[in-house]
């Protein structure tokens, strides 16, 4: 499987960065409101050299998904640094946390987060929409992109009518659309069961192999994680609790 | 973000909640139908007044008063005493040397004095009282009249006279062509002037001592005019018209207002006023001045005319009011569904955020979505108030046809109104959107990914 994370890069997607390390230094994210103080990370230090398939784990609570929010721009830290290339997220506006968002990662969610009344296609080329890519050319790529996670024929299927795993692919397609570097999955296989479990991480790891794709996988799956990961993260309580080189 | 996109995003979430999206646009339509139906009513009205002083050459025409007849006007606390006005002096008698000298005056088309002359008009067996106005042939071929049937008579000697198809109506003679060449007669009233003394008024009042004389005047009807507008002191407002010398014979009440009496008394005895036709509009003002210059007072619709617009402009501003009242409650329905639509489509935006939506393309996808609901609702709306008031004004003028008034159309639709509710409507609906569009631009994706 073939999925080309960049062949020419777009220079309005924000420009491409070379090389992609990500360096973590003294993260923290504290929820409060008025009442109650939620420590959900605490002086997090990490370095994701490029290229690599690293695996978060640790009980719920223990801050991983908070962990990928941040790293996916979709939320800002309380103190401390993500730089993914060289620029740091932390310190962008609104706006460049969108375009960094559209252009430098790809999520994907355990409950998929597709768009119900939108078709399989129609999903995948959503993210297109917004870097203004006209409509015959978005309809092309995210055929081609459907194809390329095995979905080729179902291309017109509401989410409704797919598959745990297909409703997945499709997630993955629409992440990858717009050629980002770095896929950050969270929990991709919580509500799949075990053999199409299987098939996703597998497809995430093909991903990473063949195409040099940064992935950062949350799961609370260890054995899934210590197969398919080259690296992996435990997070306890909000700290890192341990770091293994499995490969 | 492409503005097609834009626009098919929007039609396409809006068309996924069709009632409501609907029933919106129902509520919108409605709104802009009150307003449009109002303000064309408005325009209707201002443009039928208008265009009737255009058509009856009102911009051309002048009043002249002597001082006296206006002398009601000097104990109106109101007004300020009128400086230019000779006091003390008696005031300038209106006489044909007067008529003459403002005929004479450059700019001045014709000059006829006002003459009414009360009287019993009979025809075919029915009878109605009105004041005759006697109306020189000359003025006949003006702009002033227009006659549904015949013409106006040639000579002022002439034993004829112009009827109103109003009268004529109320005389129970609808159709006026067959009316041309009957006989009609006015009775005048007459009275023996010498023996009138005006400390009698008590006894003369309850009818004794006035020696009342009525004589027939038979003439030929030669014109029916148009029902004649009878809005304020224009020259001719009569439904009878006579020439001069068919008036000299007859026997005649010789005033036509309690000035003329007191004048009479005096042996002063000229006309209550002059009918003056000016050759343009421009003209106006250089024999307004002239006139008074001969200490006369002077009244020109012209004048007249801007404080009836002024007053157009405040009724147009009330309707247009009311008519915002529907307004304002649509675009509440604008935001709650909006809003709703918000809530609905939480975890939707999320999405479009994660997937690298700017704040600013979530902000602009609500305010499409609302502003087409303004449009749809502004074009429904025009047609609506378009067909709304088009059968209000079918309704109305089937009755008063009935009366004998002719058809008008009561409400004007003139391009600017159609284009100005339509823009008003997309705008007052992206106002309605600013709320939830704000709203929406600041959902938290992590909260609205959460949210399932």
């Amino acid at each position: 499987m073939a999925i080309g994370p960049h062949r020419t890069p777009d220079p309005k997607q924000g420009g491409t960065l070379g090389n992609v390390p990500i360096l973590i230094s003294g993260l923290s994210k504290v929820y409060a409101t008025a009442k109650v103080r939620v420590v959900a990370l605490q002086d997090i230090n990490l370095g994701f050299e490029e290229g690599v398939f690293a695996a978060v784990t640790g009980a719920s609570g223990s801050g991983k998904s908070t962990l990928l929010n941040l790293l996916g721009g979709l939320d800002t830290p309380t103190s401390g640094t993500i730089e993914v290339g060289g620029r740091n997220i932390s310190e962008m506006s609104r706006e460049d946390l969108a375009l960094y968002r559209r252009s430098q990662v790809g999520m994907i969610f355990q409950s998929f987060n597709l768009i119900p009344g939108f078709s399989a296609l129609e999903n995948v080329a959503l993210p297109l929409i917004f870097s203004g890519t006209a409509k015959r050319e978005r309809r092309k790529l995210a055929a081609e992109m459907l194809a390329r996670v095995g979905l080729g024929a179902r291309t017109s299927h509401r989410p409704s009518e797919l598959s745990g795993g297909e409703q997945q692919r499709v997630a993955i397609a629409r992440a990858l659309i717009n050629r980002p570097r770095v896929l950050l999955a969270d929990e991709p296989t919580g509500n799949l069961d075990s053999r199409t479990s299987r098939e996703i991480v597998t497809l995430l790891a093909d991903l990473n192999r063949d195409q040099g794709l940064t992935v950062i996988m949350v799961t609370h799956e260890e054995a899934l994680a210590r197969e398919f990961a080259g690296r992996g993260v435990r997070l306890s309580d909000g700290t890192v609790q341990a770091e293994v080189k499995w490969r | 973000m492409k503005l097609r996109d834009h626009i098919e995003l929007s039609i396409a979430n809006l068309w996924k909640r069709k009632l409501r999206t609907v029933l919106t646009v129902f509520g919108v339509t409605i709104g802009i139908g009150a307003l449009v139906a109002m303000v064309s009513f408005g325009k209707g009205m201002q443009k039928n007044v208008t265009g009737s002083f255009q058509s009856l050459d009102l911009f051309n025409s002048l009043t002249v008063f002597s001082e006296d007849f206006m002398a009601g006007d000097r104990f109106d606390p109101d007004e300020r005493p009128d400086e230019t006005a000779p006091s003390g002096a008696s005031p300038v008698l209106i006489d044909d040397t007067v008529l003459e000298k403002i005929a004479a005056l450059r700019g001045v088309d014709t000059v006829f004095p006002d003459v009414r002359i009360p009287a019993i008009v009979r025809f075919s067996g029915k009878q109605e009282f009105r004041l005759v106005q006697v109306v020189p042939a000359r003025v006949m071929s003006s702009r002033m009249f227009r006659f549904s049937a015949g013409k106006g008579y040639g000579s002022d000697e002439e034993d004829a006279l112009v009827i109103s198809s109003y009268l004529l109506k109320q005389l129970g003679v609808g159709d006026p062509q067959p009316a041309l060449g009957k006989r009609i007669v006015i009775s005048s009233i007459g009275f023996d002037l010498s023996r009138f003394n005006p400390a009698d008024l008590a006894a003369a009042l309850s009818g004794e001592r006035l020696p009342f004389v009525m004589e027939d005047t038979e003439l030929t009807i030669v014109g029916v005019a148009e029902n004649q507008a009878a809005l304020g002191p224009i020259p001719v407002q009569s439904d009878i018209l006579l020439p001069p010398g068919v008036a000299k014979r007859m026997k005649k009440l010789p005033f036509s207002n309690i000035w003329d009496l007191f004048r009479a008394r005096e042996g002063r005895l000229g006309y209550s006023a002059l009918n003056v036709r000016l050759s343009s509009p421009a003209f106006v003002e250089p024999v307004k001045k002239e006139v008074a210059g001969m200490g006369l007072r002077v009244f020109a619709l012209a004048d007249q005319f801007k404080e009836v617009q002024r007053g157009f402009l405040i009724l147009n501003m009330v309707l247009a009011a009311v008519g915002m009242i529907a307004i304002v409650v649509a675009s509440l329905g604008i935001v709650n569904t909006m809003v709703m639509s918000i809530l609905e489509r939480y975890s939707e935006i999320g999405i479009m955020k994660a997937v690298g939506a700017s704040d600013q393309d979530i902000r602009r996808i609500f305010f499409f979505e609302s502003s087409i609901i303004g449009l749809f609702g502004g074009v429904l709306g025009f047609a609506l108030g378009w067909a709304v008031s088009g059968v209000i004004n079918r309704i109305v003028n089937y009755f008063l046809a009935k009366q004998g008034v002719p058809f008008i159309q009561y409400f004007s639709f003139p391009a600017w109104l159609v284009l100005g509710a339509i823009a008003f409507s997309v705008a007052v609906s992206l106002a309605a959107g600013v709320y939830p569009a704000m709203r929406a631009a600041r959902v938290d994706p992590v909260l609205a990914l959460r949210h399932d």
